[in-house]
């Protein structure tokens, strides 16, 4: 066993977690304004996709993942629309926004590809240290910005008070509706940034659906880590190394422990934490609240 | 009443654009390629994929290249309905059977879907590709993976410096079991002692995770991989290509060395393309074998191994012809699941070519 939490495991484990964690943080920010955001899924596919499609058009992955970074922005600015500004139900938009990324992004492979379900290779954004992308890096510094900007910025205490009780936060003349779009649409630059991990920082093309559940895994990472930065990055490195762990455990021969078990580990975890088992998960008290009517 | 129904009847309505995605609007992408046929023909063939879907660079792909090529001969029209979820198998059927002459269900996940819908439809003809479902008008098409898996193994172990393999899978479906099970017999057979990885996505779809479950083989030992896990598997190439020399890709279903140019040792061939078109060519010769199953292996064509990089010498080649011929032969009966795998003893044949990792040179567990 001790040979097998090994640097490659590690770095593996930081790979899992990487679009986790991007994703996560994203979520924090918008459900800490009171929105829920279970769009997080569809946002990580769009800036995937024109990550993609931007380092296709501008030959820099640099410039794509700003693309991908800028195209889910837009994604989360519909989300915010219909949830802000129509005041529509959130849950629905939070769907339709996922199902509008797969449609769409399926429909843009054929028209700038011309061919289905997979993208031509482009190139990736660059690794660091030997083969850890600088995405990673991007990540393991931007939790703790996000922890900052909430609990020691007065923009940051604003966003959270439009969370916990918009109506109380309206009537001190905090601007809830441009906080809480600030904080949607940060939410998906940081999920577009999840998804350009995956596919231009860990690999190089865009194929179908290719998050596959990563983002409503980074919102059950959000509730498991109580709405905190370093709780959801810690329960985001929790579910990688979960992942990480079991595809080690796959590739050792006679390792002890059922693979199927460990690839159910992290899910089982979430229940758990959802229940309050371990401890009281108790989200924003304004979530999926609406400020006043005007 | 009237309400729900008509919520029911919009949810449908959106679960089929959901169900098809982009495809409802590709779909005139797709049309277009009946165009300019040599023939023409009002035979509609609908294919339905699983939820790999096109794109998948094996399985799913080597079907429409079955149905292109029956659009451009056969001057049917060709028609692609994806399936996002196993909730749309029935529906996406469904529509196939409404809207055409040949519904064909690609993948053995839709076996059960083909079952339910195919009897709704008595004037209409099915076909399954990958699983059997025994019905007055459903053609069914298996292939026996594991004899062309088998060459797959024997190759893999002769090339092996390491003497350990790997195979990473999608789902564990009967033709992706038949394609492990026959990999590593065919190992044994080269070499009794080595080690063959096996590990599996549970998807078809994620290829982070291929290419993560594919660097974990890699790192443990492993110098020849095979991905059976249609668009995760491709992320089985990018960890090959990442490794670079002395690391091979033995790909499934179809020749994919245009992901690792100069990785891809050889490509194991099913001849998902020809059963496509067969069916195709059978509506419209009006002599559909509607609830009969083909079993298609190497001595029918229906599988093979091909596509050799070029460091592969003649003697490898002549192993594995040999090996070929003594499954055609039925001399060599490669095992198709486990329990025939556990039962099976490996018969090398005399004057084969050894492999290239002896037993000494396998590392110690």
């Amino acid at each position: 066993m001790s040979d097998f939490f090994t640097v490659a495991l590690l770095t593996a484990i930081l790979r899992s977690a990487t679009p986790l964690v991007l994703a996560a943080m994203g979520g924090i920010l918008s459900e800490r304004s009171g929105v829920i955001n279970i769009a997080l899924e569809g946002m990580m596919l769009t800036g995937a996709f024109f990550a993609v499609a931007g380092t296709h058009w501008t030959g820099s992955p640099w410039l794509g993942a700003a693309i991908g970074v800028g195209a889910a922005s837009v994604a989360a600015m519909i989300h915010a629309f219909w949830c802000i500004t129509l005041r529509g139900n959130q849950i629905v938009a939070g769907t339709a926004i996922n199902l509008i990324a797969a449609g769409l992004t399926a429909f843009l492979i054929q028209l700038i590809w011309d061919r289905a379900g997979a993208t031509d290779s482009v190139e990736q954004l660059p690794d660091l240290f030997g083969t850890v992308n600088v995405l990673v890096f991007a990540a393991l510094v931007i939790v703790p910005l996000v922890h900052f900007y909430l609990f020691r910025t007065k923009q940051g205490l604003h966003t959270m008070a439009s969370g916990e009780s918009p109506q109380a936060a309206e009537s001190v003349g905090i601007d809830v509706t441009r906080n809480r779009y600030l904080a949607v649409v940060a939410s998906g630059a940081l999920a577009g940034m999840g998804g350009a991990y995956l596919s231009i920082g860990n690999l190089s093309y865009f194929t179908l659906d290719m998050t596959a559940g990563r983002g409503f895994i980074a919102l059950a990472a959000v509730i498991f880590g109580g709405w905190t930065p370093f709780g959801a990055a810690g329960a985001a490195l929790l579910f990688g190394a979960a992942q990480a762990i079991q595809i080690e455990a796959q590739a050792t021969s006679g390792f002890p422990i059922s693979a199927d078990l460990l690839v159910a580990l992290p899910y089982l975890l979430t229940l758990i934490a959802v229940t309050g088992l371990i401890r009281k998960s108790n989200g924003p008290a304004g979530l999926g609240q609406h400020a006043n009517a005007h | 009443m009237a309400g729900i129904t008509r919520l029911n009847a919009r949810m449908n309505r959106r679960r089929v654009i959901a169900a098809s995605g982009g495809t409802v609007l590709g779909a005139a992408i797709f049309g277009n390629l009946s165009v300019g046929s040599a023939q023409e023909s009002d035979v509609t063939v609908t294919m339905v994929t699983d939820t790999a879907g096109v794109g998948d660079q094996n399985f799913n792909d080597l079907a429409v290249l079955g149905g292109d090529r029956a659009a451009e001969e056969l001057g049917v029209t060709f028609n692609i309905l994806e399936s996002q979820t196993q909730a749309d198998y029935s529906p996406n059927l469904a529509q196939g059977g409404e809207t055409s002459d040949l519904t064909i269900a690609v993948g053995a996940l839709l076996g059960d879907a083909v079952a339910e819908v195919a009897p709704q439809f008595p004037d209409k003809f099915f076909a399954l590709l990958d699983g059997v479902v025994e019905q007055d008008n459903v053609y069914s098409v298996v292939f026996r993976e594991h004899e062309g898996a088998y060459l797959g193994g024997v190759l893999s172990a002769l090339v092996s410096q390491s003497g350990i393999l790997g195979v990473v899978g999608g789902i564990r479906v009967p033709p992706v079991a038949r394609y492990e099970v026959g990999f590593v017999a065919g190992a044994r057979t080269i070499n009794p002692d080595i080690e063959v990885l096996i590990s599996y996505a549970d998807s078809f779809e994620d290829p982070a995770l291929g290419q993560e479950l594919t660097l974990a083989q890699l790192n443990n030992g492993a110098d020849v991989v095979l991905p059976i896990a249609g668009r995760t598997g491709v992320g089985s190439f990018d960890a090959v290509n990442e490794q670079g020399e002395g690391f091979w890709i033995m790909a499934g279903d179809t020749d994919q060395s245009h992901l690792a140019p100069g990785r891809q040792l050889a490509a194991i061939r099913k001849g998902v393309d020809v059963a496509f078109f067969d069916a195709a060519q059978a509506v419209v010769d009006g002599n559909f074998p509607g609830g009969t199953v083909d079993d298609l292996g190497l001595v029918e064509g229906g599988m093979d191994i091909y596509a050799f990089d070029a460091t592969v010498d003649q003697s490898m080649l002549d192993t594995v012809a040999a090996y070929k011929q003594a499954i055609i032969d039925g001399v060599i009966v490669p095992p198709a699941d486990d329990d025939a795998l556990a039962a099976f003893v490996p018969t090398p044949l005399d004057g084969a070519a050894t492999p290239a990792a002896s037993p000494a040179a396998t590392p110690a567990s």
